[in-house]
């Protein structure tokens, strides 16, 4: 059962703010609730105030353009990033990535900035935003602020949020030439949460080397992880089978796993050895093609 | 078979549901959907401990929350105690003494709705002083180990021990004896509905309950017995169900019985809808099991004898645990021809949820355990799969001979070479033979089973279903049974059953669903009973219907009863169809000119009583079924090597004897939802994982269970072998079907890897370690 709180459906972006000037700590914002319903449920979570952003049909947009690259609003929900066609063009790793969130029904109602800003380190969002180099605009009744991706979450369900702060916009730049990303995840069912996942960008250089190389791991830390060695490891270097297994071998390294039902901390790092090798795998065979 | 066998014109064809239309358009009134006037909302108080006694309870803050009505505790039953049988009574409606398990109902509270009362349980005060529990078999069978029930010693729940043949001097002569131990988890039974209940008292003496229950006279006698009222004054009257499998919604909850209770108490109706969490945490569940099967073969594979032990975690309470344990050893001498036989079992009380029936009730553990066992024989012997099955299966027995177990199992017919021979034609099984099975990282394996299963089930008590068929006098027909559909389609069975023998549509039957007031008394819907033996009440009380028209029918035209018959809705001389009638015009004959004959056919269901007795539990000798069904199955999986993610794929066959498919769409579909996808999720998905009572995964995110993203299609082949003792031929479909797809699944991931999994299911993370240590003892 679900403790009582007060509940406000703000309209604009600057009304849902002055709310959390207001109420701070004593406040939580609930967007499509999917994470957020959970939670209170279950108790761990029993705001005063409920700021319902649903209504806040200013932050629903997905807008691209070449130089600006894309900005996506926190309050779209899932299945528009999944369908949306400029990002199947465009980012078609983020889509992918969204056709395994979940259900569709889940998709339907959760937003990609209440995925965010749940922080919970399993989440799919997370670590493609990072390898894509992306960077989250907050905003609070003070003024705005830009975040690296990278830098937002803290630990386990916390992220770089002030109580009287809100996410409004997922920035994602245009990758430059010849980069390719891919982002899979372990699942026993289609949809499930990321037992292990890998997300990885590879830019090639002009003589065909690894010029760049970012990855990211879900559920392989308290946080989404970047796994720098195995990053550095490929930097400069021509890949090739070899290589990138080595890479998943350092970057079971860097990883310090959760266990659970669904997989023991061993298994878990074996698994990162696979995912970075098939992921980044496939980022190179992109960036080839791009 | 004669010729004429078969050619019925509703029966043996693909058949609508009578249903179908009600659930999709969601017209369909489940449990939950019930509202009366004046009702309250109850809620359970649950035990945070798996084993504590009580000490005390306090209620007071509870009764003075505004809202509240009532509040119940055990007390107030009186020292009821009920059970599977005499014996085994052994539970409370809300314990007194001592909790059990975790989660187990201590007190409960009736509220002007839900959310009052949650918190009304919040408040009430338990004191408990915690208690060392035992959490597994291996736990309970130690000496000095904590008891569950103070009376029951070395928490010994059920012990059966069996000997047929001489299994010892069998192995003896054996060419090759294996040893093996299986493991099966314990497993939800799946409903989407949860249960959920209202009751109310119409007066102090009677009791009306309202409840999704797939036996709804099992709640008719316990409630019965619990409130003192004769049975005249209970009437049980059942929704639509959400389907079953087997086990709580065959049984009693803590909230069937503090409905009742808090109805009493505050006379008012009170309702309980079951949370997902509730459910996942405190309904029964499949037993956890460990079968070790020693088996001995020739040379040539053709079996000699089996030894099988089975250790079972049963749970707080004995419930049904008796008949699994029978179940698990019957029918070890089927489907193949097993001359010796030796069966120990041993089922253990622990402080975890009960466990209890689900779909393939018993046969599914041995018979996995036994079927995957055969292939490593095979494969030590060099002999193929299908040839060992071939060789060791039992014939068809002729009309009118019986085949006859060791164990004194009588089979009359037997489909089951037939099964494995379609099965293997069907997808090509010699051609699979040295293909090539990798692709990347993904492997491809088929693996091959057979399997079994008792349909009519016949316990010690009371086994005929009955039926009354009531021809309205514009011609349209009200069927009551005491049956009950749960979502296995007998609705449309029984309907079309009676149809076909009143020479009717199936549209002109208006069934009309358990109300215990009206309809007669019933077993229940398990141990795949219904068709044999609702079928058969309901072909006989049609019959008797029939009868009493064709008499009127011959008066008419003035021939004998005999010369009349009734076909498409026409009654007509056999001799001269062109004196016929319209089936309304003799309806309306009968009730008005002879006059006012009221016609009532009457019918129950004898086979279930009269055949060869009943099966002795302790000895391990008889029947429990009237007839028995055969499956084969061959199924294909793709591994992923790297991880140990295993899929199941479309390459998949079943051929299936269910006597006769009185509705082949029906028999279709049930093996595939309930055969094909419950044993994709026995053999890969499904498990409660557990922490010293505790459920680590009570909920369907993280309690895996395939959708249709992972539920492949299989092709279904008909086998029809027209039993004597079934109706038009009919046994039962789909629990046997169910049996043989997690030994096909195990033996199909072998072909793939080189692996054998012994302890279901195969989850990523237990293949991925049994494919690296085969790859480690392979580079050394
Ligand atoms: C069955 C199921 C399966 C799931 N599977 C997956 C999966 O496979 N992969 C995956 O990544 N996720 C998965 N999720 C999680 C889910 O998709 C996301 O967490 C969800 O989309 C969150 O979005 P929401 O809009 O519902 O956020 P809410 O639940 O409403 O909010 C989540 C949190 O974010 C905060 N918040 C929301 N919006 C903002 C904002 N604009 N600014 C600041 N704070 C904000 C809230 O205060 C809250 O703390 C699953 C969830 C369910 C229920």
């Amino acid at each position: 059962m679900i403790a009582a709180f007060e509940y406000f459906a703000p309209k604009t972006v600057r009304e849902a703010l002055s709310l959390l000037a207001k109420y701070k700590e004593e406040a939580k914002i609930i967007a499509g609730g999917q994470s957020m319903l959970v939670v209170m449920k279950q108790r761990l979570l029993t705001p005063e105030y409920l700021i319902d952003l649903k209504g806040i049909t200013d932050l629903d947009y997905i807008k691209y353009d070449e130089g600006k690259g894309l900005r996506i609003g926190a309050l779209t929900i899932h299945r528009a990033i999944e369908k949306s066609p400029v990002i199947q063009k465009h980012f078609g790793v983020l889509s992918e990535m969204e056709g395994n969130l979940a259900t569709i029904q889940t998709r339907n109602w959760g937003t990609i900035g209440g995925n965010i800003c749940h922080g919970d380190p399993a989440g799919d969002p997370a670590p493609v935003l990072i390898a894509l180099k992306a960077k989250l605009k907050l905003a609070s009744s003070a003024g705005e602020r830009i975040v690296e991706a990278e830098e937002f979450s803290k630990d386990y369900l916390e992220v770089a949020l002030e109580p009287n702060e809100m996410l409004t916009e997922i920035q994602v730049p245009t990758p430059p030439a010849h980069t390719g990303t891919a982002y899979e995840k372990l699942m026993v069912m289609k949809g499930d949460m990321s037992i292990i996942g890998a997300a990885v960008s590879i830019t090639l250089d002009s003589k065909g080397g690894c010029g760049d190389a970012r990855i990211a791991l879900s559920n392989a830390a308290s946080v989404p992880l970047r796994a720098k060695k195995a990053e550095k490891l490929l930097i400069g270097k021509t890949i090739n089978n070899g290589l990138l297994t080595k890479a998943g071998e350092v970057a079971s390294t860097e990883a310090t796993p959760p266990a659970d039902v669904h997989g023991s901390i061993e298994y878990r790092r074996e698994m990162v050895k696979v995912f970075v090798k098939r992921v980044a795998q496939l980022a190179l065979e992109r960036a080839k093609a791009a | 078979m004669d010729e004429t066998f078969g050619n019925y014109s509703i029966l043996g064809k693909a058949i609508p549901r009578v249903d179908a239309r009600a659930k999709v358009t969601g017209q369909a009134k489940y449990a939950a959907d019930i509202e009366v006037a004046n009702m309250l909302w109850g809620q359970i108080n649950r035990s945070p401990y798996a084993h504590a006694r009580i000490l005390n309870i306090d209620t007071s803050k509870a009764e003075a929350l505004p809202g509240v009505k009532a509040v119940t505790t055990g007390k107030d039953f009186g020292g009821f105690k009920w059970g599977w049988s005499g014996p085994t009574r052994d539970e409370e409606p809300l314990a007194v003494e001592k909790v059990r398990y975790q989660y187990e109902g201590v007190a409960a509270v009736a509220a002007v709705d839900e959310d009052t009362a949650q918190e009304a349980c919040d408040l009430i005060e338990v004191d408990y002083e915690p208690l060392p529990g035992v959490f597994t078999p291996s736990e309970a069978m130690q000496e000095g180990a904590p008891l569950v029930h103070d009376d029951r010693p070395g928490n010994i729940c059920v012990e059966y021990h069996w000997n047929f043949g001489d299994v010892d001097k069998a192995f003896a002569e054996s060419y090759l004896v294996r040893e093996d131990t299986f493991q099966t988890p314990r497993m939800a039974k799946g409903y989407l509905e949860p249960p959920a209940v209202v009751a109310y008292w119409p007066d102090p003496e009677r009791i009306v309950y309202i409840g999704a229950k797939g036996s709804p006279y099992f709640p008719y006698r316990i409630l019965a017995k619990c409130f003192d009222l004769p049975l005249s004054n209970v009437r049980i009257i059942t929704p639509i169900i959400g389907s079953d499998f087997g086990g709580t919604k065959n049984d009693m909850t803590p909230a069937d019985f503090s409905a009742v209770m808090l109805a009493k108490k505050t006379g008012r109706p009170v309702k309980f809808v079951t949370s997902q969490f509730d459910a996942l945490t405190t309904d029964l569940r499949r037993h956890p099991m460990w079968i070790t099967v020693k088996t001995g073969v020739t040379k040539d594979g053709i079996l000699k004898a089996t030894s099988l032990k089975a250790v079972a975690d049963g749970g707080a309470y004995t419930r049904i645990s008796p008949l699994t344990m029978f179940l698990v050893g019957t029918c070890q001498t089927l489907p193949y021809k097993l001359p010796n036989f030796k069966y120990d079992a041993y089922n253990y009380f622990t402080n975890n949820p009960s466990s209890a029936a689900m779909r393939g009730h018993g046969l599914y553990h041995s018979r996995f355990a036994a079927d995957v066992q055969l292939d490593m024989i095979a494969e030590e012997l060099g002999l193929d799969p299908v040839e060992i099955r071939l060789k060791n299966s039992i014939e068809n027995p002729k009309p009118g001979e019986i085949y006859e177990t060791v164990n004194d199992v009588h089979v009359a017919t037997c489909g089951v070479q037939e099964c494995i021979e379609k099965v293997a034609e069907a997808v090509n099984w010699k051609a699979r033979k040295g293909q090539k099975k990798v692709e990347g990282d993904t492997a491809y394996g088929m693996g091959f089973a057979a399997a079994t299963y008792n349909s009519g089930t016949k316990l010690s008590a009371h086994n005929a279903c009955a039926a009354i068929v009531r021809v309205c006098e514009d011609g349209s027909v009200n069927y009551l049974t005491g049956a009950t559909d749960v979502g296995q389609g007998s609705d449309t069975i029984m309907s079309a059953i009676v149809a076909e023998v009143l020479g009717i549509r199936l549209e002109d039957i208006d069934l009309k669903r358990v109300d215990s007031a009206f309809t007669p008394v019933d077993p229940g819907s398990y141990g795949s009973r219904v068709t044999v033996h609702a079928g058969e009440a309901a072909t006989k009380a049609a019959e008797d219907a029939k009868s009493q028209l064709l008499e009127v029918a011959a008066q008419q035209f003035g021939v004998k009863p005999g010369d009349v018959d009734i076909k498409d809705k026409k009654v007509f001389v056999k001799s001269s169809p062109e004196r016929n009638m319209a089936w309304e015009r003799l309806v309306r004959i009968a009730c008005y000119e002879t006059p006012g004959k009221v016609i009532i056919g009457r019918g129950y269901s004898t086979q279930g009583i009269s055949m060869y007795g009943l099966a002795d539990f302790s000895k391990g000798v008889g029947d429990i079924g009237t007839n028995y069904s055969f499956t084969a199955q061959a199924s294909e999986v793709e591994v992923d090597v790297e991880t140990g993610v295993v899929k199941c794929t479309d390459n998949n066959v079943i051929a299936h004897d269910c006597g006769f498919p009185l509705n082949t769409q029906a028999v279709e579909t049930q093996v595939q939802g309930g055969s094909y996808h419950q044993g994709i999720s026995a053999a890969v998905y499904e498990e409660f994982k557990m922490d010293s009572g505790q459920t680590l995964n009570p909920n369907l995110v993280d309690y895996k269970r395939p959708r249709a993203y992972e539920a492949p299609m299989t092709q279904v082949i008909h086998v029809i072998t027209n039993d004597p003792y079934g109706p038009f031929g009919a046994k039962e479909a789909s629990e046997g079907s169910c049996c043989s797809a997690p030994p096909s699944i195990v033996s199909a991931i072998h072909d793939a890897t080189g692996v054998w999994i012994k302890d279901l299911p195969a989850q990523p993370e237990k293949v991925f370690w049994a494919l690296k240590k085969k790859r480690e003892k392979g580079q050394k």
